[in-house]
């Protein structure tokens, strides 16, 4: 047989963040109490439109934007009818006929290589209800009913697990980035669907194509595709490719297989058509450029920055870039003009290492930017060691205290000369035997004096001061 | 309660009667035309009377279809799936009524969810006509149209999405106003067919429309189709003055030689039409005869089914027994949910919703939907280039009469025609459209449609009021006459 | 002409969640031919295909979209008022198996 190639699409869902759902004014978040989160239509009581959310529109084309689609001219919504017991309306409000954005395309990051991805569309669409299930009985749950999902459709690019887990891995960044959605894979926050089919390496056509639904985590993802991939190939073959047909089938974890939902045969027919209670909004070229306008720079280019113009490794910069946060802290701390390199150590070591042990967010660290300025300078300056710095990073964190408070008498070095020099003075009268033993010869006892000082100044005194004076009293 | 509301009003404010008494009254109306005529769902025997402020409506009953949501009062859109349906919301338009110190006094009997004509297809059995009880109201608003016509109040809601105001007005002898779409919040109003639903309300006379719309219009922040009308005054429009306005009807709607069959009542119908364009000329308007692709206009009746059965089959896939609604025994959640639906729903709703859905297939999408749809573009396009030289549409409603109860037209037939069906032409152009009363024939009221270009309602109303003042229909109420 | 065929006509109302009698489901025929042959003439219409279809009773219309400000939930009561079966705060139905 020859060599076989896979040839992979995929449905990302991803729920975006906003104060209120995208056609209710109901609360857009997580509850654990069950039905807290409700207007009439979200449980499409008799009579409810919907009203859509301007916040939604807007970060849907900062992502149709970002993936470089073409944004249509008018705002318009689809139904897609169906019925199943979540769906209290009995049809999804979703984008069918003019999504928020068509034939995009953008290039990520695998391993060393940069690959295209091309973007079907991407659009804008509400969740159904959830359901938990009991014995004979399952419960509905209306919080998630409403809320808003960006579905990206990428037409079939991808070529390996590897690539896919990248992508998908990719766009989590920058809907993060976009400050659009927190994408977090164990909230379900990302749901995908991935279409694999198999091909000969030298075939022009794409074989048949099988749909995995629902899967909920990048490693149910890869999982999927190579899974599927052995399964197709091996079906194949055995001669048995007609076996493979056009179906729906699910990721089952415990097995790490996928079991079959549906055939085509059963497909449903949506019957999509227009959501008339939305009338086509406009959308201008104006609005367009203020949202343009908005969008930050993603994490490739910072990324690029980093190590291209301010000389850090592409492992250091790729640990800055990781969170938007971050990177945003790094890049307050280097217009507040604090050295990149010292910038970046600092949060690369101390800040994360802070921060993940307390499990707090890099923007409520008491240590700002400007703090951290600070305490950089104090430590160049020579006044604190750097290890007196690391302590003092913690504790100004811990007791929320200005950088200053950490440099008084108790903390600060012993830089004070005169001061010194009484201390260094005494020291040498209750010490002549052994100035007689250095003037002898023996310099090495040199140190010992060096001991002295720190002990009666508790670690305190300057090193370099304490030297100078030393070896001019030692004369 | 055979009083204006403007009549009213000022008995109130001079306290020759009590708002206690009128609503008493209009109860006591209310469980009269109930038992002759079955006009309502239900009737709110605790509605209190209210203060009277200087808002016209205040401490006046009225009447609400009960296709709109009111809260804590049954709301059943006349359907056995919503038969035990207490809403915790009221919609927009009730409420700006109810806070301008209107009182509900009952909910009013309609075709199932509005998908009918004849005022036959309510759980609750038929509404009879108030001049002939062997005839329908037409529907789909026949107990809002009944109640009004008998003198239960001086108005009640309605709901149009084919002519469901404008033609029960026509056989009951009284005032059917849709205002622009989107003029009136629809938040509320349970759904048939979204883009061309419109709520209006039925009245004895054009200026208590007017004054009913003034209370209930303006933008609602639940409806984004609603839109901000807070420049349109209608009561302070009906000027009397239309001198100068020109008006079209349409040959091959109106002309009688169309009708190579015609009955004696149908040319009765048109001569008496005719008659009273006569009118509006002595008023210094002029009427002329319009020609309209015959093709475009056979169209309408297909091009409103397939786009309202297609929208309603949507619409109501809300309705499973889930959330609302008596819930089925059945073990299987799909059949539970199936077995709603098919006890729930009457057969003429079940066939609508199936042609609905047929339309909306996908193979079919492009033949029927999508071109209904076109249709409806062409259709609304020449009546808007024709509006840029005429004021208005003036038509007659229906080709007579309210029709016997064995007449039933609302299966769709081939012979249907388009003298019946043109007034979905305002429903697809979201044009305002008004009914008002236009004399007898065979003893039975007949009505004149007026219907104008989108935000022209002042315009529309000010012609049906002057017409209306040279005719002796006005505030008419119901006298059985069989 | 047997375009629409009885089984056809149940397989539509079985989708919609519907049950039909055959009293019905002979309507819906009747009904069917009416249409299709008014479709007919829609569909000789010239250059129908390319008139953009009306999807809106108004199209030249200019609106605001709404703010993202979250109103409170409506009440725990309200929402479960109407439900046939509930358990605690959520309405119960027979198990959803797919």
């Amino acid at each position: 047989m020859k060599k076989q190639v896979a040839t992979i699409g995929i449905e990302m869902h991803c729920e975006l963040k906003s104060n209120s759902k995208v056609f209710s004014s109901a609360k857009n978040a997580y509850s654990e109490t069950p039905n807290m989160n409700i207007a009439p239509i979200d449980m499409a009581f008799p009579g409810t439109l919907p009203v859509v959310n301007k916040k939604c529109v807007e970060d849907a084309l900062k992502a149709s934007i970002i993936l470089n689609c073409n944004q249509p001219e008018y705002l318009v919504f689809d139904r897609k009818n169906y019925y199943y017991p979540d769906l209290p309306k009995g049809y999804q409000i979703t984008q069918m006929t003019e999504p928020i954005g068509i034939n995009g395309k953008i290039e990520i990051e695998v391993g060393e290589e940069i690959i295209p991805v091309y973007i079907h569309d991407i659009h804008l669409e509400e969740d159904s209800a959830s359901l938990d299930h009991f014995f004979d009985t399952s419960n509905i749950d209306y919080n998630r009913s409403g809320i808003p999902l960006l579905e990206l459709v990428t037409e079939p690019c991808f070529h390996s697990a590897e690539e896919t887990s990248a992508f998908i891995e990719h766009m989590i960044r920058v809907y993060r980035y976009l400050g659009i959605s927190d994408a977090d894979t164990k909230k379900g926050q990302i749901r995908c669907d991935v279409n694999v089919s198999i091909a000969d390496e030298d075939s022009n056509e794409l074989g048949i194509k099988v749909e995995t639904k629902n899967i909920n985590s990048i490693g149910g993802v890869i999982g999927t595709i190579n899974y599927e991939i052995e399964r197709q190939t091996k079906l194949k073959e055995e001669g048995r490719y007609s076996e493979i047909v056009q179906e729906t089938r699910r990721w089952d974890e415990e097995s790490a297989t996928t079991i079959r939902m549906r055939s085509k045969v059963d497909a449903i027919d949506y019957k999509y058509f227009i959501e008339p209670n939305i009338p086509k909004f406009k959308v201008n070229e104006e609005w367009l450029k203020k949202i343009k306008a908005s969008i930050p720079r993603l994490h490739l280019e910072r990324k690029q920055d980093y190590i291209k113009n301010y000389g850090l490794s592409s492992y250091d910069a790729e640990v800055l870039i990781k969170e938007k946060d971050v990177s945003d802290y790094f890049e307050e701390c280097l217009k507040l003009g604090i050295e990149a390199k010292s910038a970046s150590n600092w949060i690369t070591t101390q800040i994360l290492g802070y921060i993940n042990k307390n499990n707090i967010a890099i923007h409520d660290l008491y240590l700002t930017p400007l703090k951290l300025k600070e305490l950089i300078g104090e430590l160049n300056k020579g006044t604190i060691s750097s290890k007196q710095a690391k302590e003092i990073f913690i504790k100004a964190n811990e007791e929320k205290k200005e950088i200053k408070a950490f440099l008084s008498k108790d903390n600060a070095q012993l830089s004070d000369k005169e001061e010194l020099t009484k201390i260094i003075l005494e020291i040498l009268a209750n010490n002549q035997a052994q100035i007689e033993e250095y003037k002898n010869g023996r310099t090495n006892i040199f140190d010992y004096f060096v001991g002295q000082v720190m002990k009666q100044t508790r670690g305190k005194a300057n090193p370099v001061l304490t030297k100078e004076i030393l070896t001019e009293k030692l004369k | 309660m055979d009083k204006s509301i403007l009549e009213l009003h000022d008995l109130l404010k001079r306290g020759k009667i009590t708002s206690e008494e009128l609503v008493k009254e209009a109860l006591r109306k209310s469980h009269e035309v109930e038992q002759k005529y079955n006009a309502f769902v239900t009737i709110c025997d605790d509605a209190k009377e209210i203060k009277v402020t200087d808002s016209l409506v205040s401490g006046i009953p009225f009447g609400v279809k009960d296709n709109y949501s009111t809260k804590d009062v049954l709301s059943t859109g006349s359907s056995n799936t919503l038969k035990n349906y207490v809403p915790f919301y009221t919609a927009t338009v009730v409420q700006k009524l109810l806070d301008a110190g209107a009182v509900m006094v009952n909910k009013t009997a309609l075709d199932e969810f509005g998908m009918g004509g004849t005022g036959t297809t309510c759980h609750t059995g038929p509404v009879l006509n108030p001049w002939d009880k062997t005839r329908m109201c037409a529907g789909s608003s026949a107990g809002s149209a009944c109640a009004v016509a008998s003198g239960v109040y001086p108005f009640a809601l309605g709901s149009d999405t084919g002519d469901s105001i404008r033609k029960p007005a026509a056989f009951c002898g009284i005032v059917g106003y849709k205002p622009t779409y989107g003029m009136l919040s629809r938040y509320g109003l349970f759904p048939f067919a979204s883009s061309l639903d419109h709520c209006g309300v039925l009245t004895r006379s054009v200026i208590d429309a007017a004054i009913v719309t003034d209370i209930m219009k303006g933008i609602d922040k639940n409806d984004m189709t609603s839109w901000d009308s807070s420049n349109i005054h209608l009561k302070e429009a009906l000027t009397g003055d239309i001198k100068g306005k020109k008006l079209f009807y349409i040959k091959e709607i109106c002309d009688i030689t169309n009708y190579p069959n015609a009955t004696a009542e149908l040319k009765s119908h048109l001569k008496n039409y005719f008659h009273t364009l006569e009118l509006l000329k002595e008023e210094g308007a002029e009427v002329e005869e319009v020609s309209i692709d015959q093709n475009l206009l056979n169209a309408i009746p297909s091009v409103y089914v397939v786009i309202s059965c297609a929208e309603a089959t949507s619409n109501m896939s809300n309705l499973t027994g889930i959330i609302f609604g008596p819930r089925s025994e059945e073990k299987n959640v799909f059949k539970m949910m199936k077995d709603h639906r098919t006890i729930g729903f009457s057969p003429l709703i079940k066939r609508r919703f199936v042609i609905g859905s047929y339309v909306l297939q996908k193979e079919n999408q492009e033949r029927y939907f999508k071109n209904a749809e076109r249709v409806r573009r062409l259709i609304v396009d020449k009546m808007k280039e024709l509006f840029k030289e005429y004021d208005a549409l003036i038509l007659p409603v229906s080709s007579g009469p309210a029709k016997k109860f064995d007449e039933d037209k609302d299966v769709i037939d081939e012979n249907t025609n388009v003298l019946e069906e043109h007034l979905q032409i305002g429903n697809f152009g979201g044009f305002p459209s008004i009914t008002i009363p236009n004399g007898f024939v065979n003893n039975l009221p007949v009505g004149i449609n007026i219907t104008g270009n989108c935000y022209d309602d002042e315009n529309i109303l000010n012609i049906a009021y002057t017409l209306e003042s040279k005719m002796p229909y006005k505030g008419q109420i119901a006298k059985e006459v069989q | 002409m047997n375009k629409f065929t009885k089984e056809m006509v149940d397989d539509y109302a079985e989708k919609l969640l519907i049950g039909l009698t055959d009293e019905e489901n002979k309507l819906v025929l009747d009904e069917f031919e009416a249409i299709d042959k008014s479709i007919d003439l829609i569909n000789k219409i010239p250059n129908i295909a390319e008139i953009e279809p009306m999807t809106h009773a108004l199209d030249d219309f200019t609106y605001e979209l709404r703010k993202d400000i979250a109103e409170p939930s409506i009440p725990i009561e309200d929402a479960l008022r109407n439900a046939g079966k509930t358990d605690g705060r959520e309405i119960e139905v027979p198990k959803v198996v797919d």
